[in-house]
């Protein structure tokens, strides 16, 4: 199960680097094949309209597309930047909706900002001790990490799911982040 | 030694998606160049957004989706690697993100102080300067209306909330109120990002406030 895994991230970075390279169409497919499914799901769950999601998942992969060469295989993982372009577009999105006037901005995804001068440790081990800090998360931290980071919902809607006061809520999005940067400082 | 302040979670999840203005972004970046725990919490969530992203039952695309795309990959050709901005300027510790800003000049604003202008692309409510101060000064006593964001790059300094060391990161809003005390030793210099008015105290923080228009 973890080789099965290993193989298709690694497989998805390489399909990356042959897009940045190569232009390769092929290589594009099997991405969009893949991931724009899942960008649309993301962005479902989120409260995107269906047809809005239909078409920022299309947006997304022309990112994909435009900036394959930003994407670094040895400090990134696959679709872990694909996540981020999707997050950022979907922020975007929501930004321009409350100022329909505005122009499209171009967002920048900027992998190198976050991927350190000198890389943290490489994605590979990284991804290994990600896996296992998630894995040591109470399931409470793993819902309240879900709520705020992959799904950014705001504290107020993840108060009336939880149906928890504010404070606490926020209180414990804290703790869950402090852990987690704990269990990865640990195996630094 | 390893920064022990780091932003509030908030910050770090907005810059992470994008959604961190400017100002904020470039201290922010400033101090992921100085914290390699910030660093690994942020590569970290990456991938761990990347695995839920992953597990996500795939919603179905309309008809003729990748066609589309497809269609559409030239019109969007290219954009090449951004030559990588200089450094350009010359202060004592070198940080990437402030790169592409200009910086004006060391401008005196109070014994032993010096202020120094940040210029963003665009303008907005959040102003972003450099503050150096000579070791051991005091600085005014202040609080603020709005949300500051420090980050220092040389020195350190003490207030109410501790310690505050090289890639240290005092992410304050207006229920702080600090007297902020430079350290012996090495000249301090910080990286601020500020919204809203500073209201200073005392004599020096009047003497202080019309000259830099915080």
């Amino acid at each position: 199960m973890p080789d099965e895994s290993a193989i298709a991230t690694h497989d998805h970075a390489s399909l990356i680097v042959a897009v940045a390279k190569n232009r390769d169409r092929i290589a594009f497919a099997e991405l969009f094949n893949h991931f724009a499914p899942r960008i649309k799901a993301f962005l479902l769950r989120g409260g995107t309209p269906a047809e809005l999601a239909e078409e920022l998942a299309q947006e997304a992969m022309l990112i994909v597309w435009r900036k394959a060469y930003l994407f670094d295989p040895a400090g990134a993982s696959a679709s872990g930047w694909v996540f981020r372009i999707a997050q950022n577009l979907r922020i975007d999105a929501a930004r321009r909706a409350q100022r329909a006037d505005r122009i499209a901005t171009e967002f920048a995804v900027e992998p190198a900002e976050v991927d350190a001068p000198e890389a943290v440790v490489d994605a590979v081990q990284l991804e290994e001790k990600v896996r296992s800090a998630m894995a040591q998360l109470s399931p409470e931290q793993l819902k309240v990490i879900t709520l705020s980071f992959f799904e950014s919902r705001p504290h107020a809607e993840i108060a009336a799911i939880l149906k928890l006061p504010l404070g606490t809520v926020k209180s414990r999005i804290r703790l869950a982040f402090l852990r987690l940067r704990a269990l990865l400082d640990e195996v630094a | 030694m390893t920064p022990t302040h780091h932003p509030k979670e908030e910050k770090l999840l907005e810059y992470f998606s994008g959604s961190l203005d400017e100002g904020m972004r470039l201290v922010v970046a400033a101090h992921l160049e100085m914290c390699p725990s910030c660093r690994r919490l942020l590569a970290g969530l990456e991938i761990a957004g990347g695995t839920y992203l992953d597990g996500l039952p795939a919603a179905p695309l309309g008809e003729h989706a990748l066609e589309r795309v497809l269609s559409r990959l030239d019109e969007s050709e290219v954009s090449q690697p951004a030559p990588r901005a200089q450094a350009a300027n010359d202060l004592p510790v070198q940080i990437r993100a402030l790169a592409p800003h200009q910086l004006g000049r060391w401008r005196w604003i109070g014994p032993g102080v010096y202020w120094r202008s940040v210029t963003l692309s665009q303008q907005g409510p959040m102003r972003v300067f450099l503050l150096k101060a000579a070791p051991g000064t005091q600085l005014p006593q202040h609080t603020h209306d709005g949300t500051e964001l420090t980050v220092i790059l040389q020195g350190a300094f003490r207030h109410e909330g501790g310690r505050f060391g090289a890639g240290d990161c005092d992410d304050a809003d207006d229920t702080v109120e600090h007297r902020p005390a430079v350290e012996e030793g090495e000249e301090c210099i910080c990286l601020v990002a500020m919204e809203g008015n500073i209201r200073l105290r005392g004599f020096l923080g009047r003497l202080i406030q019309p000259l830099v228009r915080l």
